[in-house]
């Protein structure tokens, strides 16, 4: 067993309870730290997990079921892709699986994802009524995450992914 | 005024004698909706700093991590001292490279009005 190829992976469901985003942020966080010596990186991958279990149990469908897959796959050579992936239900006719996939759209449409952050930041300071939600979630794990986003809905269930490049270190 | 300690976030306030509103965020900002706790606080704290005509410093050296949400409420916090000219300072760590990215980004909201201005530690 070569060390350089041998990757992990973690595979969970999560129940539809808030304290859990932040208990599986820090466990992964911590679990990293105890792999790579990389703290700014183990930062990044807690974050875009925390944000991405948020919008699960923010924007499922929590009436016919209760739980959220969770997937966190590292691979590559010397370990340096990560892949964290969210699953949740989604209710039938659910506006937010189109706003979820138009707003992976609009920030690939960008040729740098701080481009796409700044620019929603522009349009949060713009818009003066307090709108819920602020669409700072993903376009922040698109940059500040150097992730690259994929959303795929298929039998009432959407997945999303983001992609993160540890060898490619982030802008900073 | 009051500390604020919700959840895992707790802000501590301490007036310095030049005016200076000096809060220390500690901990971590993970709540559902945190500009529903953030906001009404932040407004007391505008309103007593208004009084004495002094301005605020927010410290983010010590907090562990926030959300995107949380973010939203600093860009809010940003405009409305500046529309009531208030002075606002945040100060951050740039050894981190979280922080660094997260309020260099904010970067965009600094004008020549000397109204906000951001400063690593
Ligand atoms: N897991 C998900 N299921 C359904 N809709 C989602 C999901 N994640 C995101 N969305 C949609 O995409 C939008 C943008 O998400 P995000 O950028 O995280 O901002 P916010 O969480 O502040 O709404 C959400 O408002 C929601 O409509
Ligand atoms: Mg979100």
């Amino acid at each position: 067993m070569s060390n350089d190829a041998f990757g992990f992976s973690i595979d969970m469901t999560v129940r539809n309870e808030w304290r859990n985003v932040d208990l599986l942020r820090t466990s992964v966080q911590n679990c990293f730290t105890a792999v790579f010596a990389d703290v700014d990186g183990c930062h990044a991958i807690a974050m875009v997990t925390g944000e991405l279990l948020e919008n699960a149990l923010k924007y499922g469908d929590w009436v016919s079921g209760d739980r959220a897959m969770f997937r966190l796959r590292v691979h590559g050579q010397l370990n340096q892709v990560v892949e964290v992936s969210v699953q949740n239900p989604l209710k039938a006719d659910d506006a937010n699986g189109n706003t979820l996939v138009k707003a992976i759209e609009w920030i690939n449409s960008f040729p740098k994802p701080e481009a796409a952050y700044r620019a929603r930041m522009l349009q949060i300071a713009q818009n003066d009524e307090d709108e819920s939600p602020s669409r700072l979630g993903l376009v922040r794990i698109a940059f500040e995450g150097n992730c690259r986003l994929a959303a795929k809905i298929v039998d009432g269930h959407v997945t999303v992914t983001a992609a993160l490049d540890l060898s490619s270190s982030a802008a900073g | 005024m009051h500390n604020l300690q919700s959840g895992d976030l707790t802000i501590e306030v301490a007036e310095a004698p030049d005016g200076v509103m000096r809060c220390t965020w500690k901990g971590k900002s993970n709540e559902r909706n945190p500009p529903e706790i953030l906001k009404p606080w932040f407004e007391k704290l505008l309103a007593s700093v208004g009084e004495k005509q002094g301005s605020i410093e927010m410290h983010f050296e010590k907090i562990e991590h926030f959300n995107s949400s949380t973010i939203t409420a600093l860009i809010r916090l940003i405009q409305i001292c500046r529309k009531t000219n208030v002075k606002l300072v945040m100060v951050y760590d740039q050894s981190l490279k979280w922080q660094r990215l997260s309020f260099d980004a904010l970067r965009v909201f600094e004008k020549n009005d000397d109204l906000f201005h951001l400063r690593f530690a």
